[in-house]
């Protein structure tokens, strides 16, 4: 897992964001849009579409009010707000239809060496073990996953307490855990 | 001597959160608890399983999307055309010949719209306000920490994204406060008022009390007693008629309310008579498990951190 201090918009990218300069929203677009997408679509079980649709909601919000953001920090906790309330409003309102893992995604993104698809099946498997946990806990396991927040980021992304995140997250992975234990041994 | 389960702290104690103390802590118990150590290998393998979540990357047609979305919102936003914007009272308001937003509207002008006229006020950069017909409202602050409004009657719908605590609509009987949101609301002269969410949360304030609203819910606010007990707009009928002040009112939330209605029952355990603690607490606890931490004891002395608890847990079904 890399972290997100490897990975962080400069400050100057961010200024020119706020003067409006399209290079610069490219420039932050790029930093931040895989791990945004991939939190989305593990998320959304799998759902390249709705990924896509609330990837694209969360920059819009970003890029359309970044102008009253002044240093790293407080964008950050902006950012990882919008993708969760972005996330957690989406699964609301699709609540009756949301948690079937997209299994096609799987099949046509399976290799055809035999080592890689066995790979491909674990990352399947893990991906429904994801897809299986309650949304709060989903998305604390996702945000610490994708972009190594520390659990203080975490609790202002997610309103709540650093002891409710260090709750969650225990919980989260435990989950995990119990539904993979057959599947991926501990390292080492 | 044996000491708590650590099983809440072991995601923290792997991911190296936990001061000394604390590490040596859960060290100590997992020496002597084979139910924590069963619990660490679980969330270790659990951790370690992410490794293996395929890498994805973002589709360029997300790119493209946004270019045109943003490129529709110049000059912002598209979608008001076809509203007549239209201002009476021409002494305290403010007139923008020809334009469609209002840009800086100054502290303590007041926007007039009578019965064929709307318009949309700019909120800093954090979002937009449109004014239904028959309003009136002014700008009371407008800071960047604190965009400050005051509703005097008639409806406005408010579009904001931002950090929470920096929009608010104060009314007669009531404050709105954004928690990062869309809402609709809706006053008349003596303070009665209607709040609707769309999106995000409003927390609805007035002189100690609140009452957090989610998307999808509702909260009346009334000049006597302020805000009330917001439900959901998918409740039973006889649970909304009830917290309207229907007959019988209690006994209708609580037969009535389903687990998403907890949102209704978590605020009325804060208002009713202490006497009818209990029975609020029983129904919330048999709609969904009470999670750790919380007490029935605790709950129903109101103690602040037990109710902001089981709230936490309980609004994952809101």
């Amino acid at each position: 897992m890399s972290t997100l201090s490897d990975r962080e918009i400069s400050p100057a990218i961010l200024e020119s964001c706020r003067s409006g300069e399209r290079d610069a929203f490219r420039a932050l677009y790029d930093c931040y849009k895989d791990r945004v997408y991939a939190i989305t679509l593990y998320f959304f079980h799998g759902d390249h579409a709705i990924a896509a649709d609330v990837t694209q909601e969360v920059f819009l919000k970003l890029m359309t009010n970044i102008v009253q953001f002044r240093g790293n920090s407080e964008f950050s906790t902006w950012l990882y707000r919008l993708v969760v309330n972005c996330c957690m409003d989406t699964a609301r309102r699709r609540r009756p239809a949301a948690a079937v893992p997209d299994m096609a995604v799987l099949a046509a993104e399976a290799p055809s060496q035999e080592e890689e698809y066995a790979r491909a099946q674990t990352g399947a498997s893990v991906r429904e073990a994801v897809s299986a946990l309650p949304p709060k806990f989903r998305i604390a396991v996702l945000l610490r996953y994708f972009e190594g927040l520390s659990y203080d980021q975490m609790a202002r992304a997610l309103h709540c307490s650093m002891g409710t995140v260090a709750s969650r997250l225990s919980r989260g992975h435990k989950m995990l855990g119990e539904r993979l234990k057959d599947l991926v041994g501990p390292k080492g | 001597m044996f000491t708590r389960h650590v099983s809440r702290r072991l995601a923290p104690y792997i991911d190296g959160e936990l001061d000394a103390a604390g590490r040596r802590g859960v060290e100590d118990h997992l020496a002597a608890c084979a139910t924590c150590r069963l619990a660490y290998g679980q969330v270790r393998i659990g951790i370690e399983s992410l490794d293996r979540l395929p890498a994805v990357a973002a589709p360029e047609t997300i790119w493209v999307a946004l270019e045109a979305a943003l490129a529709e919102q110049r000059p912002y936003p598209a979608r008001t055309s076809g509203w007549r914007w239209a201002f009476a009272a021409a002494a305290v308001v403010v007139m923008i010949a020809a334009a469609w937003w209002i840009a800086d509207l100054d502290a303590g002008k007041w926007i007039v719209t009578d019965a064929a006229t709307r318009a949309r006020v700019a909120v800093g950069s954090i979002g937009y306000v449109d004014v239904e017909p028959n309003t009136r409202i002014r700008l009371l602050k407008d800071r960047p920490e604190e965009h400050r409004f005051q509703l005097a009657h008639g409806t406005i719908h408010a579009t904001i994204t931002a950090p929470p605590r920096l929009f608010f609509v104060n009314t007669a009987s009531a404050v709105a406060v954004d928690l990062g949101c869309e809402y609709t609301l809706s006053t008349d002269d003596n303070g009665s008022g209607l709040l609707r969410v769309t999106r995000g949360w409003v927390a609805f304030e007035w002189k100690g009390l609140e009452s957090l609203v989610p998307a999808g819910a509702m909260c009346h606010t009334r000049p006597s007693t302020g805000p009330g007990i917001p439900y959901f707009e998918d409740a039973p009928e006889s649970l909304q008629q009830a917290v309207d002040g229907g007959p019988d009112g209690l006994n209708a939330i609580l037969e009535a309310s389903r687990i998403r209605d907890t949102l209704t029952l978590w605020h009325l355990l804060q208002r009713v008579d202490p006497a009818d603690r209990g029975r609020v607490y029983d129904r919330i606890a048999a709609l969904t498990p009470v999670p750790a931490g919380v007490s029935r004891d605790r709950a129903l002395a109101l103690d602040p951190e037990t109710l902001k608890l089981w709230k936490d847990e309980l609004a994952w079904t809101w």
